[in-house]
């Protein structure tokens, strides 16, 4: 069931140009603006070179809109006429949401490993600590699809997941300094560091790689907190949309 | 008995979709579903399936009964939904293997029976070809497919045909009847009264939630068989008219269809001469008198004519 999941979700060929040319394009950018205009970045990124960080900022962000790939796909099989033809057989609709979250996370990780591939060889962005970041960034990947997940459940409708996670994408990465610095101050810093998903999963790969290991285990902690509780409250909404 | 469903009750809200529904289905029948539109045909398979549960009643499926949550049930269940339900961008072959997958078939049963089911249904050779591709004949026969993939004990179709090509539809009719000699149980439902009347052994007719009448067409049709059916076309019909006719104490239905008026009257009773005067300003063209068939059936249990609904 996952290998149809996963060549269902490869299908989408707009749908992963999208999501791997647009953050190309804007670490181009912003790069090209840090080299030649004197601006700083706001993402507080220790020893790291700005691209680094860059990368690292736009992977997450970009992760946000590919908690699509599995909302979109739960939709088409659970809010449409494909929910009968599906449920008449004796499947159950845990192994379908499982199998459609399991695939997304791959496609979506694997957008992200090649983000980072591209902008290793291309733009000389580089990874100190590498298997450690690519652990950070699966486990926001995680994140993100739950989230997605839980959110289409919940509301029971695509269009409102869609406009919540459009909406939750555009803001955050404000909040880590991705497009401009932050405001000086201790509030402002922790919004920076802790203040979303976003951010944690943002510090724990800068902490990583920059060997700040307790920083790291702390955020990647609360990540995976996070998903706990995410897969927790998955299990009443499943009980609620079946029979 | 295949399946039972008893004085089964069924409730959204303030609307009573199933009211006292009852049907029995015996191995190898192929019963036919006939109802107009909100007759609660649907309901009453979602209801066998297992897709909705029922406020009262039972409903009893291979000797067991259906309460949502029996996986046996639903393992030996073809269903063919009304819409199309296949992923466009997979191709034939995938859709097949994925349906078949959800019953538990192992890999090498899959690709034998893949193999099966395109020959069925006439998609040898464009197994790997994706569905957006295919024409909506094929659509329709690969969807049918799909519910056929894991050899269910009991198919159900529901309007298996809307939407298509004639020969498509007259292939979809054969295969049907093929499944049907091979000993498939099936329950079928229509709005096209010659597809029942082509491939049903017993017709269960449906109106406002409950099942109005049932037996084989002969049965059927003897239950009318006092009644005359005079068809009367003119040349610029209306409802006025219609009305007029209706208003007659001798006029049991009176039906409109294009310029035709199908009106059912008892047997015995001279009623014709009435119905000329009202219909002469009209404009006569042809008035003809008929054996009752099928949908004669229908408009004299039902007062309705199937084919307007499918307009509606």
């Amino acid at each position: 069931m996952i290998a149809f999941q996963l060549k269902r979700s490869s299908r989408d060929l707009v749908g992963h140009t999208v999501l791997i040319l647009f953050p190309l394009a804007l670490i181009f950018f912003f790069d090209y603006l840090y080299k030649n205009v004197n601006i700083e970045t706001g993402m507080g990124m220790g020893g790291q070179s700005p691209i680094t960080a860059l990368v690292i900022g736009f992977a997450l962000t970009f992760q946000i809109y590919g908690s699509a790939i599995s909302f979109e796909t739960l939709a088409e099989d659970l809010y449409s006429p494909m929910h009968d033809r599906i449920f008449s057989s004796p499947v159950e609709m845990r192994s379908i949401i499982l199998s459609i979250l399991v695939s997304s996370t791959l496609v979506s990780f694997l957008q992200t490993a090649i983000l980072l591939v591209f902008s290793s060889i291309i733009l000389g962005a580089s990874f100190p600590s590498l298997p450690f970041v690519l652990l950070v960034l699966l486990v926001s990947v995680v994140f993100n699809q739950l989230f997605g997940t839980v959110l289409l459940l919940l509301t029971g409708g695509v269009k409102t997941a869609n406009m919540v996670t459009t909406i939750y994408g555009s803001i955050v990465p404000m909040t880590v300094g991705l497009y401009f610095p932050l405001p000086k101050g201790e509030f402002f810093r922790l919004l920076r560091m802790y203040g979303s998903p976003m951010s944690l999963a943002n510090t724990a790969s800068l902490a990583v790689m920059e060997g700040q290991i307790r920083l790291f285990i702390i955020c990647l902690a609360v990540l995976l907190l996070l998903i706990a509780v995410l897969f927790f409250c998955l299990q009443p909404l499943i009980r609620r949309i079946s029979i | 008995m295949l399946l039972q469903v008893d004085e089964v009750i069924k409730r959204f809200g303030s609307t009573l979709a199933l009211d006292c529904c009852s049907m029995q289905v015996e191995e190898g029948e192929v019963i036919g579903l006939l109802g107009p539109n909100g007759a609660g045909k649907t309901t009453c398979i979602r209801s066998i399936i297992g897709l909705i549960p029922i406020d009262e009643g039972s409903i009893t499926v291979f000797s067991q009964k259906q309460d949502g949550k029996n996986r046996e049930i639903r393992r030996n269940i073809g269903y063919v939904t009304q819409e199309i339900t296949i992923y466009e961008q997979m191709s034939g072959r995938d859709n097949l293997a994925f349906f078949a997958s959800l019953y538990g078939m192992d890999k090498l049963s899959i690709a034998n029976r893949i193999e099966e089911v395109a020959q069925i249904i006439g998609l040898e050779g464009r197994l790997d070809d994706k569905p957006k591709h295919y024409s909506g004949g094929m659509k329709r026969r690969l969807n049918i497919g799909c519910a056929l993939i894991h050899s269910p004990r009991l198919i159900i179709m529901d309007e298996p045909t809307v939407g298509i090509d004639p020969q498509s539809r007259s292939f979809i009719l054969r295969f049907v009847k093929q499944l049907a000699r091979d000993g498939s149980t099936i329950i079928y439902t229509s709005h096209y009264i010659e597809e029942v009347e082509a491939v049903a052994s017993r017709i269960y007719i449906m109106d406002n939630g409950h099942m109005i009448a049932q037996g084989t067409l002969p049965e059927l049709i003897a239950r009318i068989q006092g009644d005359h059916f005079i068809e009367v076309e003119v040349r610029i019909a209306s409802e006025e008219k219609k009305l007029q006719l209706q208003q007659l104490p001798d006029v049991k239905e009176v039906a409109l269809e294009g310029n035709r008026y199908r009106i059912v009257v008892p047997g015995g009773i001279p009623v014709l001469d009435k119905i000329v005067l009202i219909l002469s300003e009209q404009g006569l063209v042809t008035i003809n008198t008929k054996q009752p068939n099928l949908e004669d059936v229908f408009l004299t249990l039902t007062g309705k004519q199937l084919r307007d609904e499918v307009q509606s």
